[in-house]
């Protein structure tokens, strides 16, 4: 993520994921209000206070947009134009000496592609 | 299994990086694992007080003045069943100034102990030996306290870390001259890391791209010592996402370790404070550290997140 403060999305800013519950969402604006509050030692000799003010400022409209679900379906819909979306769990595990795809979905060789266009044009 | 070495470090004194270091040290020894724990506090070392253990020789000093031949030798036994020690030195003055060769060669031998933990307690400050040090480690544990003195030195031996790692990477491709440029950019406000890698990134995107993935390559773990209330264990979380937003680092918060009257009690009567306390709230969050920490290293060997890079 090598943004600028200014350039963060609102989800970055309230740091929840893109598929983020309402009461995630919730829990991430208060824990973005507490980090950003005034008089906040987490911000203590690094962030500016003209600074802090901004974000705060960003981080309500964050909220306000994300609380309600019309506001949000839209503002994911303008935010999936600029940045695509990749969920954070890859679809492999680890195991004891190589990987193992878990949820990565069937492997599609030529035959079956064969047989899927047959089906469609037969 | 395979060898781990950590660094407790921090950039403030009095923090609790050696109460971290000797308690973490004797709870994975009492889990059956040996463990070598190194006093790399050059400077001012005291971890032997905090295990009870009285001075004695061989040190840290014996292995770097070549009184000993192998940093193993310098390694002596404690009370306690798989747990080692090696002492820093209190009888060589200015050790902590060591030649470069030295620090390379100490690093060289540490890497090579026979031994599945190493842990590296270090000095207070930014210094290149103590970076270096907590640069070599994997993980990295900054330990800070709810203060603002140690929340303000915690962000500056982040900074420093930030620097030296790219320092090294720009030595290595022999871009020196990139080096003076981002001290003077990074020096001027704490959203110039990223206005450095713009810049970078439009003047040159490989190499821009080489170091900000160096960059990511850097995670430290962080630990709020001597937490007295929610709120402080909130304020850990804070700092990591200001840490990770700011300074571009992806920094993992373990979590806090409570404050406990009875580890200065422990530190008066010479005794370490872990065999003790097994169920004190203090060896509990020590104990659940050690283990968000096996799950960090399982973090730290995965292939780096996708690196979305600004438009040049």
């Amino acid at each position: 993520m090598l943004k600028r403060i200014e350039d963060w999305n609102y989800y970055e800013l309230l740091s929840v994921e893109r598929t983020a519950s309402q009461d995630e969402i919730w829990e991430g604006y208060q824990s973005a209000l507490a980090t950003y509050r005034d008089g906040s030692l987490a911000l203590y000799g690094l962030v500016l206070e003209s600074e802090r003010g901004l974000i705060l400022e960003r981080i309500q409209e964050a909220f306000q947009t994300l609380r309600d679900p019309a506001k949000r379906k839209e503002y994911d819909l303008a935010l999936l134009r600029h940045a695509p979306y990749f969920p954070p769990q890859a679809p492999f595990r680890k195991s004891v000496g190589k990987l193992e795809i878990d949820e990565a979905p069937p492997r599609q060789t030529l035959w079956s592609r064969i047989k899927r266009l047959w089906a469609r044009n037969p | 299994m395979d060898k781990r070495i950590w660094a407790i470090g921090g950039g403030k004194g009095g923090t609790g990086k050696s109460f971290v270091a000797a308690n973490l040290g004797l709870h994975l020894a009492s889990l059956d694992r040996e463990v070598i724990l190194i006093d790399a506090d050059l400077g001012a070392p005291n971890l032997h007080t905090l295990l009870g253990i009285k001075p004695s020789h061989p040190d840290l000093g014996d292995f770097l003045t070549g009184a000993v031949p192998a940093l193993e030798a310098a390694a002596v036994e404690t009370p306690f069943r798989n747990l080692r020690l090696i002492r820093g030195s209190e009888n060589i003055l200015f050790i902590a100034n060591i030649a470069h060769y030295r620090k390379l060669r100490l690093l060289r031998q540490i890497r090579q102990l026979p031994t599945q933990n190493v842990i590296l307690d270090l000095g207070t400050g930014s210094s290149f030996n103590t970076l270096d040090f907590f640069l070599s480690a994997n993980p990295g544990v900054v330990v800070a306290t709810p203060e603002p003195t140690a929340i303000e030195n915690t962000y500056l031996f982040l900074k420093s870390c930030i620097m030296r790692v790219l320092k090294l990477y720009m030595d290595h491709y022999k871009i020196r001259d990139l080096h003076q440029k981002m001290l003077d950019q990074i020096e001027k406000n704490s959203q110039s890391l990223y206005g450095f890698f713009k810049s970078l990134m439009e003047s040159d995107r490989t190499y821009g791209t080489i170091l900000y993935r160096a960059l990511r390559t850097f995670r430290p773990c962080l630990v709020m010592n001597r937490a007295r209330d929610e709120n402080d264990v909130l304020l850990g979380r804070s700092v990591a996402d200001v840490v990770r937003k700011y300074l571009l680092v992806d920094m993992k918060y373990l979590g806090a370790i409570p404050y406990d009257e009875n580890v200065p009690a422990a530190l008066r009567a010479l005794k370490p404070y872990y065999p003790d306390h097994r169920d004190a709230p203090a060896s509990r969050a020590i104990r659940q550290m050690s283990e968000e920490l096996a799950y960090s290293i399982e973090f730290t060997l995965r292939t780096p997140p996708e690196i979305r890079m600004p438009d040049a």
